[in-house]
C-alpha cells in the first residue's frame, strides 16, 4: 500500500510545477537520466538481491541468534539465552575446541591442495582434450564421467579400492605390481594418508567438472593466435605460456574461485566413509561434517549454528583475500 | 520474566523456522502440547505405518504382515512406508509430531528421547490386555517409562561371537559352550592369535567394520566390553567416573590390540566365506551364516573382561504417535503385529529372539537345546540399564533422552581408540562432553 502514495503525491506537484517551468530546461537533462540507470540498476538486480538476502542474509542472522541460545532439536525445554558460551567452547574448552581446530584445519588443508593440483590438473587434460582427434567426444565424456556419479555412489565405490588388507583394491594392485613386496597398508584408517585419500578421491570426481569449463575457455582462443606465434617460431611451451594462458586467464581465475568454494563445502566423502568404518575422523573431520553431526546426531542446535557463523566469517574473509589477490583483468 | 523468554523461544523458534524447517516444526510444535495421549478416534479408516529398512527379509516380514493386515478385515486400511534404516531415527526426530504416523517402529534407545519430545503415545489404552500379556518381561521393561508404556517389540536382540568350527578345530583352539564358561579377554586373544597362525592373511575376526563405529552399532556391540569390565555408560545421570574407569579404559585397550586381527569385510562375505574363523556380530547374521555354514556354525557368548560377559539387548519395537487420530485402529493394527503369526515371520526372518511368550515359547531356533540357546540363556539374566552385576548378562542401554549424545560421543570414542587413540583420553574426553551435555538440558528430566 505505501508504494502507491509517493504515485498519488507526484500529480500535485506537476500541477505546481508550472509556474517553474522555465527553469526546468535550463537544468541539465543527464542527472535525471542517471538517477533512472540508478533506479534500473536497483530493479534489474532486486531478484538476485532478494535471493541473496532470503537464503545468505537472513539464514545467517538467524544462525547467529541460534548460536547465542542453548537450543535443542525437539527438545521440551524452551531454548534458553546462553551468550557467548558456545563460542568460548568452540576456542577455548580443550574437549570441544581440539576437534573444532582440527577441522579448520582439515578444511584448510583440503582447499590448499585441491585448489591448486585440481586446476592444473583440470587444465592438463583440457589442454589435452582439446585436439581434433577422432572420437576426441568419447575421451571427453570418459573424464567428465565421474562428475555425473554423486558424491556418496563415488566414496562407496573408493571404499572397497583403500579398503585396508589385501582386499583393497589398491593394496592389491600394488600387492601385484610389487611381486607381493607390498604389505596391506590401511589408507583410510591411518592418520598419515586418511586425508590424503580424500583429496585423492574428491579430486577424481570433481576434476572433470572444471576440465569442461577450460576446455570452453580453451576454444574461446582463436587459432590464429597459434597460428601466428608459430610463424614467430615459438616453441610450445611459449605458445603455452604466451597465448593459451592469457587467453583463458578469466575463464582460470573463475575455476580457481569455484574450486575454492567446493572445496570448503566437504562433506559428503567424509560423512560416507566415517559411516562406512574404518576411516580416521580425527585426520578427516571437516567443518561442514562437525556441524551436521553436532545438528543431527547429537540434537545441538545452537552448538551447531555457532560453528557455522565462524566458518562463515572464515570463508568469507578467504574469498575476499582471494579475490584481491587473483583479481581478473579488466579486459572482460 | 516469562515474556522475556517467551520472546527468546520465539526468535528462536523463528530462526529454526527459517534455518532448519523441519527441525523447526519438531522443537516449537512439540512444545505447544502439553497431552501426549493420542486421539482414540473410530476405529476404522486409513492409518500410516513407519517403519525401518534393514534386511530384505525383514522388509519382506514387515509387508507380508501389512498385507494380511488389509485383506483379513475391511475396516482399517493401513500404508506402510519404508524408511531407510540409517536416517530412520533422524526421519522421526526431524518431523514434528503432527506429521508422524499413527504406528511408527524405534530402535529400542531412542524411545525415551521420544517420549520427551512428546512423539509418542502410551499404548496401554489402544493395545489388547491379551497383547501386553502375552509381551515378555523384558520387551514390556525396554517399553517402558514412569509405570506407562510407550512400546512393544516384536523381537529382542543379543550379541555373540559366531564361530567357525571347522577353522576353530583346525587351529585346536577350544572354545566355550554356554555362557558360563565364556572365554576371558585373555583367552579370546589367545585364539585370535592361534587362529592367525593357521589363517593365509593373519585375519580371524570380523568386527562388522563396514557399519561403522561412530554409529549406533558401534555402541551397541562394544558397549558389552565396558559393562563387562565394570564400568557404565552413564551412572546416576553421570558419565564421568562410570565411562573412564581404570577397567574400561585396561578393557578398550585390549580391544584396540585386536584390530590387527580384523578383517575389514568390505564385502560383508568374511565370515561367510571362511575367510574369518570369529564373527562378533549379533543374532541377526544368523539366517546368512547358518546357511553359509550349515553344521559348522558355533555360536558363543563375548568374551569376559573380568565382571562376567554381558550382551546388549533391546530392539526395534513398535509404538504409536502422539498426534495419532485414530489410535484405536493403530492398536488393532499392533495387536494383529504382535500375533504369533507374525512374531514368528519376522523372527525367522531375521533370526531374532522373539519377545512375545507364546512365539518365544514356540521357537525352534531359541528352545532349550535349539542352535541359538545361548541367546535366550543371555536374555534370561537381564540386569537393566543400571544394575549391572557380575551375574547378570543382557544390558539395556541407558533409556533416557540424553541417549543420542550418550552414543555419538561413545561411537566416537570408540572409532578413535580402534584408530589408535589413548583409550584413557578417549573415554574421559567422551564422559565430560556427555556430562557437560546433560547439565545443559538439566539431566533430561521427562516432564
Amino acid at each position: 500500500m505505501k508504494s502507491v502514495e509517493p504515485a498519488h503525491a507526484a500529480p500535485p506537484a506537476r500541477e505546481q510545477a508550472p509556474p517553474v517551468t522555465d527553469v526546468k530546461p535550463a537544468r541539465p537533462a543527464r542527472p535525471g537520466r542517471r538517477n533512472r540507470d540508478w533506479l534500473h540498476g536497483l530493479l534489474m538486480s532486486t531478484p538476485a538481491v532478494a535471493g541473496l538476502i532470503a537464503f545468505v542474509g537472513i539464514p545467517f542472522c538467524y544462525a547467529v541468534v541460534l548460536s547465542v541460545h542453548n537450543v535443542r532439536l525437539g527438545s521440551p525445554l524452551e531454548p534458553t539465552f546462553f551468550g557467548l558460551e558456545q563460542y568460548r567452547r568452540l576456542f577455548t574448552d580443550p574437549d570441544m575446541s581440539g576437534p573444532f581446530l582440527r577441522s579448520l584445519l582439515n578444511n584448510l588443508t583440503f582447499a590448499v591442495v585441491v585448489v591448486p593440483v585440481q586446476t592444473g590438473l583440470a587444465l592438463g587434460l583440457a589442454i589435452l582434450l582439446n585436439r581434433k582427434l577422432k572420437a576426441i567426444g568419447v575421451f571427453r565424456s570418459l573424464f567428465f564421467m565421474p562428475v555425473v556419479f554423486p558424491m556418496a555412489l563415488v566414496a562407496v565405490i573408493w571404499r572397497l579400492i583403500l579398503a585396508r588388507s589385501d582386499q583393497g583394491m589398491l593394496n592389491s594392485a600394488l600387492d601385484a605390481v610389487s611381486f607381493g613386496n607390498w604389505g596391506a597398508f590401511d589408507w583410510l584408517g591411518d592418520s598419515a594418508t586418511a586425508m590424503a585419500s580424500i583429496i585423492v578421491l574428491s579430486i577424481w570426481q570433481g576434476v572433470g567438472f572444471q576440465m569442461v569449463i577450460l576446455l570452453a575457455g580453451l576454444q574461446q582462443i582463436p587459432g590464429e593466435l597459434y597460428e601466428a606465434a608459430e610463424l614467430d617460431r615459438a616453441g610450445r611451451w611459449q605458445q603455452f605460456r604466451h597465448v593459451t594462458l592469457p587467453g583463458i586467464r578469466g575463464t582460470l581465475v573463475f575455476v580457481v574461485m569455484l574450486t575454492s568454494v567446493l572445496s570448503f563445502r566437504v562433506f559428503d566423502q567424509v560423512y560416507v566413509l566415517v559411516k562406512g568404518g574404518g576411516l580416521n575422523e580425527d585426520a578427516t573431520r571437516t567443518v561442514m561434517y562437525q556441524a551436521v553431526t553436532t545438528a543431527f546426531d547429537q540434537n545441538n542446535v545452537g552448538q551447531a549454528a555457532a560453528i557455522t557463523v565462524v566458518f562463515f566469517l572464515i570463508v568469507v574473509a578467504l574469498t575476499l583475500i582471494q579475490r584481491r589477490v587473483v583479481r581478473p583483468d579488466n579486459e572482460d | 520474566m516469562s515474556s522475556t523468554s517467551r520472546k527468546y523461544r520465539r526468535t528462536a523458534c523463528t530462526g529454526l523456522a527459517l534455518v532448519l524447517p523441519l527441525a523447526a516444526l519438531a522443537a516449537c510444535g512439540g512444545g505447544g502440547t502439553t497431552d501426549t495421549s493420542a486421539e482414540s478416534g473410530s476405529g476404522k479408516g486409513t492409518i500410516s505405518v513407519w517403519a525401518h529398512q534393514g534386511q530384505k527379509s525383514e522388509d519382506a516380514a514387515v509387508q507380508a504382515a501389512v498385507k494380511s493386515f488389509n485383506s483379513s478385515q475391511s475396516d482399517i486400511k493401513v500404508e506402510l512406508k519404508l524408511i531407510p534404516g540409517n536416517d530412520y531415527t533422524k526421519t522421526i526426530t526431524a518431523t514434528d509430531a503432527s506429521e508422524l504416523p499413527d504406528v511408527m517402529e524405534f530402535d529400542g534407545p531412542t524411545m525415551a528421547n521420544f517420549v520427551y519430545n512428546k512423539k509418542l503415545a502410551p499404548i496401554d489404552d489402544f493395545v489388547s490386555t491379551k497383547t501386553m500379556g502375552n509381551a515378555t518381561d523384558a520387551s514390556k521393561s525396554q517399553g517402558e517409562i514412569g509405570g506407562k508404556h510407550y512400546g512393544l517389540a516384536m523381537y529382542d536382540s543379543g550379541l555373540g561371537v559366531y564361530g567357525n568350527k571347522k577353522l576353530l578345530d583346525a587351529a585346536g583352539v577350544k572354545y566355550p559352550t554356554s555362557v558360563d564358561d565364556a572365554w576371558t579377554a585373555d583367552e579370546f586373544t589367545a585364539a585370535l592369535k592361534a587362529l592367525k597362525a593357521k589363517d593365509s592373511d593373519g585375519k580371524t575376526l570380523d568386527v562388522q567394520e563396514g557399519n561403522g563405529l561412530a554409529t549406533e552399532w558401534g555402541t551397541y556391540g562394544f558397549a558389552p566390553i565396558v559393562w563387562s569390565a565394570g564400568g557404565s555408560l552413564l551412572k546416576d545421570g553421570k558419565a564421568e567416573g562410570a565411562l573412564d574407569t581404570p577397567a574400561s579404559v585396561s578393557a578398550l585397550k585390549t580391544f584396540q590390540s585386536w584390530k590387527s586381527y580384523v578383517d575389514p569385510n568390505t564385502d560383508g562375505n568374511a565370515f561367510a566365506k571362511d575367510r574369518v574363523a570369529l564373527s562378533w556380530v549379533g543374532h541377526w547374521m544368523y539366517p546368512t551364516y547358518s546357511e553359509a555354514l550349515g553344521d559348522d556354525l558355533v555360536v558363543l557368548p563375548l568374551p569376559d573382561f573380568g565382571n562376567g560377559p554381558k550382551t546388549g539387548q533391546g530392539s526395534w519395537a513398535w509404538g504409536i504417535g502422539a498426534d495419532s487420530k485414530n489410535a484405536k485402529a493403530a492398536g488393532a493394527f499392533m495387536d494383529y503385529l504382535l500375533n504369533d503369526t507374525n512374531v514368528t515371520a519376522m523372527t525367522t526372518a531375521n533370526g531374532a529372539p522373539p519377545a512375545t511368550k507364546t512365539a518365544l515359547a514356540a521357537s525352534e531356533l531359541y528352545k532349550q537345546g535349539g542352535p541359538l540357546q545361548l541367546f535366550a540363556d543371555q536374555l534370561a539374566k537381564p540386569c537393566g540399564d543400571a544394575d549391572i552385576s557380575k551375574s547378570c548378562v543382557a544390558v539395556t542401554r541407558p533409556v533416557t533422552a540424553g541417549y543420542p549424545t550418550i552414543t555419538a560421543k561413545f561411537g566416537e570414542a570408540l572409532n578413535s581408540i580402534y584408530g589408535g587413540t589413548d583409550p584413557k583420553e578417549a573415554l574421559s574426553k567422551a564422559a565430560r562432553a556427555i556430562d557437560q551435555d546433560f547439565s545443559d538440558n538439566a539431566g533430561y528430566q521427562i516432564p
